[in-house]
C-alpha cells in the first residue's frame, strides 16, 4: 500500500468503472420487464458485478498484478491519432462519404506518425503515394469487387 | 482546355437537369438492396435470391437487386431497420413475411406496424404444415388432436419462433381443437425446429410447406396436415386441417413479397409495382422456384393492400385473448 | 468407395478451372476482415445460377474450405481475425508475426489446415451415416451444458488472471444480451439505436481486435529508430514441415476437437478454434509459452478450423438441415438445381455429391499450395512501417465492419468496443474470453430457455438436463474444466511474489 504508482490509480479508476457498468446493468435488468425475457441478464449480471467488485477491491488493496496501464508519454502519443480516429468514424465516414473521409484520415494519421521528416519534400510525396495505393486497393476490393455501397456524401 | 471543361460542365448540367425534369423515369440508376430479416440461407433468403435474379435484365429494372441479411428474433430487427434507419429513396426494398410482421406490430413492442411500409408485390406463398418425426406413433391429425386433448400442455410443437406463421397456426390449432399444445419457439428459424423434430427433441412441429416437403421426401419426418383452404399442388395426398376436422383457415400461410418503407416517393412505388410482378413471372424464376420446392404466389400491389388488411384483422381477433 | 469413381470428374478443365478460381478467390475474401466464411459463399451463390449443379457445387466448397483458411492471413498479420473460427490463431499466430516470424505462422497456419482438413473430409466420405446420428443426438439441453463448458474455458483462455479472465467473459456474455431477445422478442439494453441489431460478432470481432492494436501503434509515437516495424524473415517450407512433425499432439488435438465439434448442429465452426487451443495448452507441457508466439497453439488452432469444415457439413447432407451458416447457404446452392441433400442428393445425383465433397478434398491440396506460395511472398514484402499499418488496419476495420451489413451503427459498435478494449486490456484484460461469450451466450441461453419450455411440458427441469448419459458426461468436463481453472489460479498465485503483485 506503500507505494501508489500511476499504473496502480489507472488500475483502480479502471476496474471501478467496470464495477460501476456493472452495477448499472444489474440495475436495469432487474427492473426491467418483462421478467422471462431478462432471465438470463439477471444472472449474468449478477455474477458480472460480484466478480467487477472483486476485482476492484482487489485493486484497491493492491492485491492484484497490475497490468502496465498507460504512460504520460503513450498517452500523449496516442491522443492526436485517437482524436483523429473518432473523428472520421463517428462523423467524417458518413459526414463525407467513406472514400473521401478514408483518404484524408489516413493521409493525416501517415503524416503524424511517419518518423520520415516533415520538412523534406520527397516524404511528403511518399505518403501520397502510399495513401492512393491504398485507396485504390480498397476501391478495388469493397466498391469494384465487392459491390458494397458505402455513404457517398461528396465526391466519391 | 477551358472549352473542354466548360463543355463538360455543361453536360454535367445537362445530365442532371434531365434527371430532375422528370422526375423518377430514369430510376433506378444505380444497384438496388433489398433487406431479408431473415440469415442468409434461410426460405425467405433464398426465395429472395431467386426471384431477383433477373432484376438486371433491361425488360426488368436494369439494375441489378443485391441482398442484405439483417436477421434476429424472428424478423423484428430487420424491418425495425426498415421502418426506422433505411433511407426511403427506392434503393433500399424489404422483404416482407405475412404474418409474421403484422402479428409482431400487433402484439407491441416494435417500431413498425403494416403503415410503416408500402407493397410492391407477393411472389410466394408458404403454407405452414404439421410435421412429426419419421418414427413417430402419430400418423394422422385426429391421432395429434387426441393426444394434446387427453394430455393439456403436453404436446411440445417446434415452430420458428413467437408470432410468425407457425405460431399463428398453432395458437389457430389450439383455438378450433380447444386443446393446449406445449409451442416450443426454436432460435436459427424453420431449420432448427425441423431439426428438433427429426431429433426426437419436441413430439411434433408446425413448419415451413417448403422445407417440410424436402425432409419428407428425405423419409425423415411424416406430413400430417396442411394449414391451408385447399391441398397443395406439392403434397396432393396431405389432407388439408379443415378436412381433418380441424377449422383452421389460411391465416398462417408465409406471404412473402417485396416492399418499400412510407416515404419513397410514389412514382418509384408505381414503376416498382408496374415491372416487379412481371419480373417473377419470369420463366427461369417459376423454374428455379419450382425446382427447390417452394410454392410462387403472384400478387400485384393492389391485391396485396388487401390482402395486408385482411390478415391485420383476423389476426387483431386472434391475437386479442393473449 | 464410391467417391474414387468420381474423381476423375474433378479434374474436367472446366471443373478443376472453377475449382482454382473458388480456392484463390477464398483465400482472397477469407484474407478480408469483416469477411466471414458465410458472406463469401454467400456472394458467390449469384455466380452459379449459370453453372451447372456439380459446377457451382464445386466452386462453392471450395470457396467454403479456402475462406476458412485464409482468415487465418490477417489474423496473423494484422490481429485482425476474418471470422470467429480464427479467433485462436491471433493469439499465438501474431505474436509470431511480430517477433519476425510471420511467413513462419502462415506456413504453419496452411499446412495445419490443410492436414485437419483433410482429415475431416475423410470423415464425411467414410463416416457419414454414423456421424449424423451423432449430430442429432445433441438436444437443447446438451447444447447448453456444451456452452457451459465453453464459458468454462474462458477462466483459462489467455489471461494472466483467471478472475479478471471470467469477467471479460461475463461482460461478453452481458454484451451478447444486447438487442432483441430471439425467442420472446423483448427489447433488452438497446441505450442507443445502433444497437437495435444488437452487437454484430464479425463487427465486435474486427473491433476488439484491430482498434486495440492500432491505438497500440499510436501510443509508440513517431519513432525513427524503425525497430518497431513488422518485418518478415524468410522461412523455408521445409522447416515448416519439420516443425509440423514436432508438433504431433497439437495436430492430434486440434483435428480431433475440430472434427467432433464440427458435427454439432448450431455451435460448431465458431467456437472449434478456441476449444482446440485451450485443450491444447492445458495437455502442453509448455503451457506458459501459450500466447507468446508458441507454434503450438497456432497448429492446434489452425487445424481445428479446417477438420471442422467436413463433419459441419454432415447434418446438411445426409439429413437436408444446415448445421451452420454456411452450410445453409450451401444448401441454397443445391435448392437452385432442383437438388434436395439427403438420400435424394446420393441415390439420384451421385456425380454431383461425389464431385463436391471430392472437391473440397482436392480443394485442401491446392488451399495449402496457394497458401504457401503467399507465405513465400509475405517474406518479399517490404517492412510495412508502423504508421502505415495502423493507417491501413483502422482503414480496413471501418470498411470491413461496415461491409457485414451496411450498416453505420455496426461501425460505430466496432470502434467503440474497440476503445474500450484497448484501454481494458491495460489492465490485464483480454479480448479473446470476452469474445468468446459474446459467442457462447446466446447458445447457452436459447438452449437453456428452448430446453426449460420443453422440460416443463415434459419431465420437469432437473431431470431433463441433468439425466441422460451425454448431459451426465458433459457436466463432468464442466466440472473437471472448472476444478482445473481454480487449481491453475492457485499454482500461479503461489509462484507470484509480492514485488510482481504490486509491479
Amino acid at each position: 500500500m506503500s507505494d501508489i504508482s500511476l499504473p496502480r490509480i489507472q488500475h483502480i479508476v479502471g476496474s471501478g468503472l467496470v464495477a460501476c457498468v456493472g452495477a448499472w446493468v444489474t440495475y436495469v435488468s432487474y427492473t426491467q420487464q418483462p421478467s422471462e425475457a431478462f432471465l438470463f441478464p439477471r444472472l449474468i449480471a449478477t455474477v458480472f458485478f460480484v466478480l467487477a467488485l472483486w476485482t476492484f477491491i482487489k485493486a484497491c488493496l493492491g492485491w492484484t498484478k497490475v497490468g502496465n496501464g498507460v504512460s504520460v508519454t503513450q498517452l500523449s502519443n496516442l491522443a492526436p491519432g485517437l482524436l483523429v480516429a473518432l473523428v472520421y468514424i463517428f462523423w467524417a465516414a458518413k459526414g463525407l462519404g467513406f472514400y473521401t473521409a478514408t483518404t484524408i484520415a489516413f493521409f493525416i494519421l501517415l503524416s503524424l506518425y511517419d518518423p520520415a521528416p516533415h520538412t523534406a519534400l520527397k516524404s511528403w510525396l511518399k505518403r501520397i503515394f502510399i495513401t492512393a495505393c491504398f485507396m485504390v486497393v480498397m476501391y478495388g476490393l469493397f466498391a469494384l469487387l465487392l459491390k458494397v455501397y458505402t455513404p457517398r456524401e461528396i465526391f466519391f | 482546355m477551358k472549352t473542354l471543361l466548360a463543355g463538360a460542365a455543361m453536360a454535367l448540367m445537362g445530365l442532371t437537369g434531365a434527371a430532375l425534369a422528370d422526375g423518377h423515369a430514369n430510376y433506378p440508376e444505380r444497384p438496388i438492396m433489398m433487406m431479408v430479416s431473415y440469415g442468409a440461407g434461410g426460405a425467405t433468403d433464398f426465395q429472395a435470391r431467386i426471384v431477383t435474379m433477373t432484376a438486371g435484365n433491361e425488360d426488368a429494372l436494369g439494375m441489378p437487386i443485391a441482398i442484405l441479411n439483417k436477421p434476429g428474433a424472428g424478423g423484428r430487427v430487420g424491418w425495425n431497420w426498415l421502418a426506422t434507419q433505411a433511407e426511403a429513396d427506392g434503393y433500399t426494398l424489404g422483404a416482407y413475411n405475412i404474418p409474421h410482421f403484422v402479428a409482431q406490430s400487433i402484439k407491441g413492442g416494435v417500431q413498425y406496424s403494416a403503415d410503416s411500409f408500402e407493397p410492391i408485390a407477393n411472389w410466394g406463398a408458404d403454407p405452414a404444415v404439421l410435421v412429426v418425426g419419421a418414427d413417430s406413433e402419430f400418423n394422422t391429425l385426429q391421432d395429434v388432436v387426441d393426444f394434446a386433448k387427453a394430455n393439456p400442455g403436453k404436446l411440445t410443437t417446434s415452430g420458428a419462433g413467437l408470432f410468425v406463421g407457425h405460431h399463428i397456426a398453432a395458437l389457430q390449432m389450439e383455438k378450433a381443437g380447444e386443446m393446449k399444445m406445449a409451442y416450443i419457439p426454436t432460435k436459427g428459424g424453420g431449420a432448427a425446429a425441423m431439426k428438433a423434430v427429426i431429433a426426437g427433441d419436441v413430439m411434433a412441429g408446425i413448419n415451413n410447406l417448403s422445407d417440410a416437403f424436402r425432409a419428407a421426401q428425405a423419409g425423415n419426418v411424416k406430413i400430417l396436415a396442411v394449414a391451408d383452404l385447399e391441398r397443395n399442388a406439392f403434397l396432393p395426398d396431405v389432407p388439408t386441417m379443415v378436412e381433418s376436422g380441424l377449422d383452421v383457415d389460411n391465416s398462417s400461410v408465409n406471404f412473402r413479397g417485396v416492399m418499400v418503407p412510407k416515404g419513397t416517393p410514389q412514382g418509384i412505388i408505381d414503376k416498382l409495382a408496374a415491372t416487379v410482378p412481371a419480373m417473377f413471372e419470369n420463366s427461369r424464376v417459376a423454374g428455379k422456384m419450382k425446382a427447390g420446392g417452394s410454392p410462387m404466389h403472384i400478387m400485384t400491389r393492389d391485391e396485396v393492400l388487401a390482402m395486408w388488411a385482411a390478415r391485420e384483422e383476423t389476426l387483431k381477433e386472434l391475437l386479442a385473448g393473449l | 468407395m464410391e467417391f474414387i469413381y468420381y474423381f476423375g470428374d474433378v479434374f474436367t478443365p472446366i471443373n478443376f478451372g472453377l475449382l482454382l478460381l473458388g480456392t484463390i478467390g477464398g483465400l482472397i475474401l477469407g484474407a478480408t476482415p469483416g469477411l466471414s466464411p458465410t458472406m463469401a459463399v454467400a456472394l458467390l451463390i449469384p455466380f452459379t445460377f449459370q453453372l451447372e449443379a456439380a459446377q457451382g457445387l464445386i466452386l462453392l466448397g471450395a470457396a467454403y474450405t479456402s475462406t476458412v483458411a485464409g482468415g487465418a492471413v490477417s489474423a496473423i498479420l494484422l490481429k485482425i481475425p476474418g471470422a470467429p473460427a480464427n479467433i485462436a490463431t491471433t493469439l499465438d499466430g501474431h505474436a509470431m508475426a511480430q517477433k519476425g516470424e510471420g511467413a513462419k505462422a502462415l506456413q504453419l497456419s496452411f499446412l495445419s489446415s490443410a492436414v485437419g482438413g483433410v482429415f475431416g473430409v475423410l470423415l464425411l466420405i467414410f463416416l457419414t451415416p454414423v456421424l449424423a446420428k451423432w449430430a442429432l443426438a445433441f438436444g437443447p439441453s446438451h447444447l447448453f451444458w456444451l456452452a457451459i463448458l465453453g464459458v468454462t474455458v474462458i477462466g483459462t483462455l489467455d489471461s494472466k488472471s483467471v478472475v479478471k479472465g471470467l469477467l471479460s467473459g461475463c461482460i461478453g456474455l452481458w454484451l451478447a444480451t444486447i438487442g432483441f431477445d430471439d425467442i420472446m422478442g423483448a427489447q433488452r439494453f438497446i441505450f442507443h439505436p445502433s444497437l437495435g441489431g444488437g452487437i454484430n460478432i464479425i463487427a465486435a470481432l474486427i473491433g476488439l481486435f484491430a482498434i486495440p492494436q492500432v491505438i497500440t501503434m499510436f501510443a509508440r509515437g513517431r519513432r525513427d529508430d524503425g525497430a518497431e516495424v513488422i518485418e518478415v524473415q524468410k522461412h523455408p517450407i521445409r522447416g515448416a514441415f519439420a516443425e509440423m512433425m514436432r508438433n504431433k499432439r497439437a495436430v492430434g488435438i486440434g483435428t480431433a476437437v475440430g472434427s467432433i465439434i464440427g458435427l454439432i448442429p448450431g455451435v460448431g465452426g465458431q467456437i472449434a478454434g478456441l476449444v482446440a487451443y485451450d485443450q491444447s495448452k492445458k495437455f502442453s507441457p509448455d503451457r506458459d509459452k501459450f500466447g507468446t508466439g508458441h507454434p503450438e497453439g497456432l497448429i492446434a488452432a489452425e487445424s481445428a478450423n479446417n477438420a471442422m469444415v467436413g463433419p459441419s457439413l454432415v447434418p446438411l447432407l445426409t439429413l437436408s438441415i444446415p448445421g451452420s451458416p454456411t452450410a445453409a447457404v450451401l444448401l441454397g446452392g443445391l435448392l437452385i438445381h432442383g437438388i434436395f441433400p439427403g438420400t435424394d442428393l446420393f441415390d439420384n445425383h451421385p456425380d454431383v455429391a461425389w464431385t463436391f465433397i471430392n472437391s473440397m478434398l482436392i480443394g485442401q491440396i491446392l488451399m495449402c499450395i496457394f497458401g504457401l506460395y503467399v507465405a513465400g511472398l509475405a517474406a518479399k514484402v517490404a517492412r510495412v512501417p508502423q504508421s502505415v499499418m495502423a493507417a491501413i488496419v483502422l482503414g480496413l476495420a471501418v470498411f470491413g465492419s461496415y461491409s457485414v451489413q451496411s450498416s453505420m451503427g455496426d461501425v460505430y459498435v466496432m470502434a467503440s468496443l474497440g476503445v474500450m478494449m484497448y484501454f481494458l486490456e491495460r489492465f490485464g484484460f483480454s479480448a479473446a474470453p470476452l469474445v468468446l461469450g459474446l459467442i457462447l451466450g446466446p447458445i447457452a441461453e436459447s438452449n437453456f430457455i428452448q430446453g426449460s419450455m420443453i422440460a416443463s411440458a415434459t419431465d420437469g427441469l432437473a431431470p431433463y438436463f441433468l439425466s441422460g448419459t451425454l448431459n451426465i458426461f458433459l457436466i463432468a468436463v464442466v466440472v473437471a474444466s472448472v476444478l482445473y481453472s481454480a487449481y491453475m489460479e492457485l499454482r500461479t498465485r503461489r509462484y507470484t511474489s509480492m514485488e510482481e503483485i504490486i509491479g
